[in-house]
């Protein structure tokens, strides 16, 4: 369980996340949307330990990640950042072994037939999915993941959508993501942020229904159902 | 075949090496197998090729770490100014008398001039914020110009006769070697190659970023300063014994990486025999070629690993993406 208790970060004077608190139980797939530049991936970095907030608190199972050792804290949570580069050509096996045994990753994320392929000759989508299988190799109670669907086709979107709702019952998953359709079809919970401040967070219905999500992120575009 | 082929070509060399000179060796093979036995091949030779083998395997090794460490292609104890550091480390307590050239002392003060250059560039390419590759490289060349030329100064003043020439300095040379001052190099070389072997799997994960490396457990600040540590040690050991040796660092990890994959732990024992194979190649070219006279090696070295290292960047490859 992640818990994120009225947490701010200032970043060059600006308040780029203000009172912010959350729970996110095992188990469960909690989504983040917002404009760019609303604080998503900043939240997700100090929840991962990268930033320490100025204010507040966030613990992963009792254990602040601010003040935890790396080596024990990748065994708590896990992480796939966007647009993971590499630049030394491991092939995709070596790469996500660096989180744990591979074997059925490989085969969950469709990457057994490239699984020998140096990562440098992969394309953006085939690497973001590298990353994740990274991430999830870990087998960490929590996974954090930036935009896992950025740079995916239709089909691989899919394929995703359904391997993350399969890991929700042994994870608690937190996910940043721009695919409104994909994050409907993903989210149990979904938390909306603009400009660092929660305007809305619910299950997908309340969001679906929320006038200030239409008015503040949505516009005037119809929620997809 | 691949596998060994570097470890049979460094064993070939060295024999090689041995038995090359301006000096013929009489039944060359009955002398090898009986040691002491041939002035020339024990008591010169012999500690001559193997403190090549000794440098060029912390060279190779120091430049795995500095790329490893900085995460980047052309890192390595020359443009860090490590090796200019450790010159000056040397030079300086040499000329001053308090120690020996190739004495511990000796080495201890190029490790420690070494250890002080390195965190003085890395300092001052992080003095505005993040650490980049590019202000690393350009802060590195301007320290070690900076040092290279103290060394300059610090020699031409001293009086000793053992603070050697700026050539040695800046060129190297293995020419005085003796069995007696091959013990603190090989000490240093061993420690060091023993930490690059330890940190080799973080390094691994370094290549991803610091910030995923963390994610996988990295603690990233302490594993770059292991490294700078070891490399400071390795080039600090090998610099202080021979002066500075152009290219090994660079080139060494570069020609392993491109047989045998990016896997550091593999690379911390390739990058070793492939420096030790150049610096043997290049020290028998560096006595031979203008016989009698003596050419320094720096040159012989440059002249093997420049050409090399420019085929690896003109032929594409994907075994270290630079852009």
């Amino acid at each position: 369980m992640i818990t994120i208790d009225e947490i701010t970060i200032v970043r060059d004077g600006r308040e780029i996340i203000y009172d912010y608190s959350e729970q996110i139980p095992a188990g469960s797939i909690t989504v983040i949307v917002g404009p760019n530049g609303c604080g998503k991936s900043t939240l997700l970095a100090a929840i991962a330990g990268d930033i320490a907030p100025d204010k507040g608190t966030i613990t992963i199972d009792e254990m602040h990640p601010i003040l935890t050792p790396a080596s024990a804290l990748a065994s708590i949570r896990a992480m796939a950042v966007q647009n993971q580069s590499f630049t030394l050509g491991f092939t995709v096996r070596e790469i996500v072994e660096m989180g744990g045994p591979s074997e059925d990753v490989l085969q969950a994320l469709g990457l057994t037939e490239i699984a020998d392929r140096l990562v440098t000759t992969l394309s953006g989508g085939e690497s973001q999915r590298v990353a994740i299988a990274q991430a999830i190799a870990q087998k960490t109670p929590v996974l954090l993941l930036d935009e896992p669907l950025a740079g995916a086709g239709p089909e691989e979107t899919e394929k995703l959508i359904t391997l993350l709702r399969g890991l929700k019952s042994r994870y608690a998953v937190l996910l940043v993501e721009h695919d409104m359709q994909a994050v409907f079809a993903l989210a149990d919970r979904i938390s909306v942020l603009a400009e660092g401040r929660i305007i809305a967070s619910g299950s997908t219905a309340d969001i679906r229904l929320s006038a200030e999500v239409r008015a503040a992120y949505l516009g005037e575009e119809e929620v997809p159902c | 075949m691949k596998k060994w082929l570097p470890g049979i070509l460094l064993a070939a060399a060295f024999l090689t090496s041995l038995y090359v000179g301006a000096t013929q060796i009489d039944n060359f093979w009955s002398a090898l197998v009986n040691p002491g036995s041939n002035e020339i091949l024990w008591q010169i030779r012999f500690p001559r090729v193997t403190a090549a083998v000794i440098v060029g395997a912390a060279l190779g090794v120091a430049g795995l770490l500095a790329q490893g460490a900085c995460n980047n292609a052309v890192a390595e104890p020359a443009i860090l100014g490590t090796a200019a550091g450790a010159s000056f480390g040397a030079v300086l307590a040499i000329s001053s008398g308090v120690v020996q050239v190739g004495s511990l002392g000796a080495i201890a003060s190029g490790t420690v001039g070494a250890l002080l250059t390195t965190a003085l560039t890395f300092r001052l390419a992080s003095i505005r914020g993040s650490l980049s590759s590019f202000t690393l490289i350009i802060v590195g060349i301007a320290i070690s110009a900076i040092f290279t030329s103290f060394v300059g100064i610090a020699s031409a003043m001293a009086s000793r006769s053992d603070a050697r020439s700026i050539s040695f300095w800046s060129l190297g040379s293995l020419a005085l070697i003796t069995a007696d001052n091959l013990i603190g190099v090989a000490i240093t070389t061993v420690i060091g190659i023993a930490i690059a072997y330890l940190i080799a799997p973080s390094l691994d994960r370094l290549s991803l970023g610091d910030s995923t490396a963390f994610h996988l457990g990295v603690n990233v600040s302490r594993i770059r300063l292991i490294a700078l540590i070891a490399l400071s040690v390795l080039a600090g050991g090998a610099v202080s014994t021979v002066g500075s040796i152009a290219f090994i660092g660079l080139a060494a990890p570069h020609i392993a990486r491109f047989i045998y994959g990016p896997s550091h732990r593999l690379l911390v024992a390739h990058s070793a025999i492939i420096g030790g194979l150049i610096v043997v190649v290049a020290d028998t070219l560096s006595r031979t070629i203008a016989q009698p006279n003596e050419l320094p090696i720096g040159l012989a070295t440059a002249l093997l690993g420049a050409p090399v290292l420019i085929a690896l960047v003109a032929f594409k490859n994907n075994v270290w993406r630079t852009q």
